[in-house]
């Protein structure tokens, strides 16, 4: 899934969540099935995933967030821009985002 | 403590993690309410006892066009606890709401109408759906919660039914 993630595409949430940062968590309301759920449908990122959610505006490429990021941490690109495909994999397969123009 | 479902990065919140402040509530019931989806939740507390009880599965859907009419249960944050409440209105004075438990003694005082964050439509126990008697009836509860005679009633059968509990 992983592989699917162009590297060169840039990612933003989709219109099927509700995302809020709220006490220093990002979390996740999906709302493909017509309601937002509390019970076991909430979702929240961890620290790198919170770092990489705030960059997915939607304009930025894969490979131009995961260079931001590598700065930011002091990590290899190479590295982060796996961690960054990872991710969206996992977003992708909720419908948390979707690839944008 | 369950495992998280997903990845390290993303995981799914689970209900033995630390719960959020009634303001975070707020405002993640009030983003999904304002993108027109209905939000679930599981209920906390006895206010609202027998209709809702403690753990019941709440669904509450936005207000729309229709504003929230007397005898209907509201979703609403108090106004000085800042936390999220789901009580029966039992009144409208002067564009302000009137809300109360259905078990509660004290009621919430009055609540502006941009507080009222949408109506309960479905209350779910056991995965069965429970009656929570709106509509004509409860416009009859909302009178009676408004003269108090309901929840005094109420306290009065719960003790009658220990004494005689005790008894046998």
């Amino acid at each position: 899934m992983e592989d699917l993630i162009k590297r060169d595409a840039a990612y933003g949430p989709s219109g099927d969540i509700v995302a809020r940062e709220i006490e220093g968590e990002v979390v996740i309301v999906p709302l493909a099935s017509g309601v937002g759920d509390m019970e076991g449908e909430l979702y929240t990122l961890n620290e790198t995933g919170r770092a990489i959610w705030r960059k997915l505006d939607g304009t930025k490429k894969v490979r131009e967030i995961a260079a931001e990021l590598s700065e930011e941490f002091e990590a290899p690109p190479e590295v982060l821009e796996a961690d960054v495909a990872g991710l969206l994999a996992e977003l992708l397969k909720r419908k948390m985002v979707a690839e944008k123009e | 403590m369950s495992e998280p479902k997903t990845g390290p990065a993303l995981r799914v919140r689970t209900v033995a993690e630390p719960p959020f402040s009634g303001e975070a509530v707020a405002e993640l019931i009030r983003a999904v309410l304002d993108r027109g989806k209905a939000f679930r939740f599981r209920a906390l507390g006895l206010s609202m006892s027998p209709f809702i009880k403690d753990g019941d599965v709440i669904t509450v859907a936005p207000l729309g066009a229709a504003p929230p009419r007397t005898g209907e249960i509201a979703t609403f944050v108090h106004s000085v606890s800042g936390k999220v409440r789901v009580h029966r209105i039992v009144g409208v004075e002067r564009g302000r709401y009137l809300l109360k438990g259905d078990n509660a003694l004290e009621s919430d005082g009055e609540v502006p109408a941009e507080h009222i964050l949408g109506r309960v439509i479905r209350v779910e126990r056991g995965g069965r759906r429970v009656w929570t008697g709106q509509g004509l009836a409860g416009a009859a509860i909302a009178r009676a919660l408004r003269s108090g005679w309901l929840v005094r009633g109420l306290r009065r059968a719960a003790r009658t039914f220990r004494r005689e509990k005790k008894g046998t």
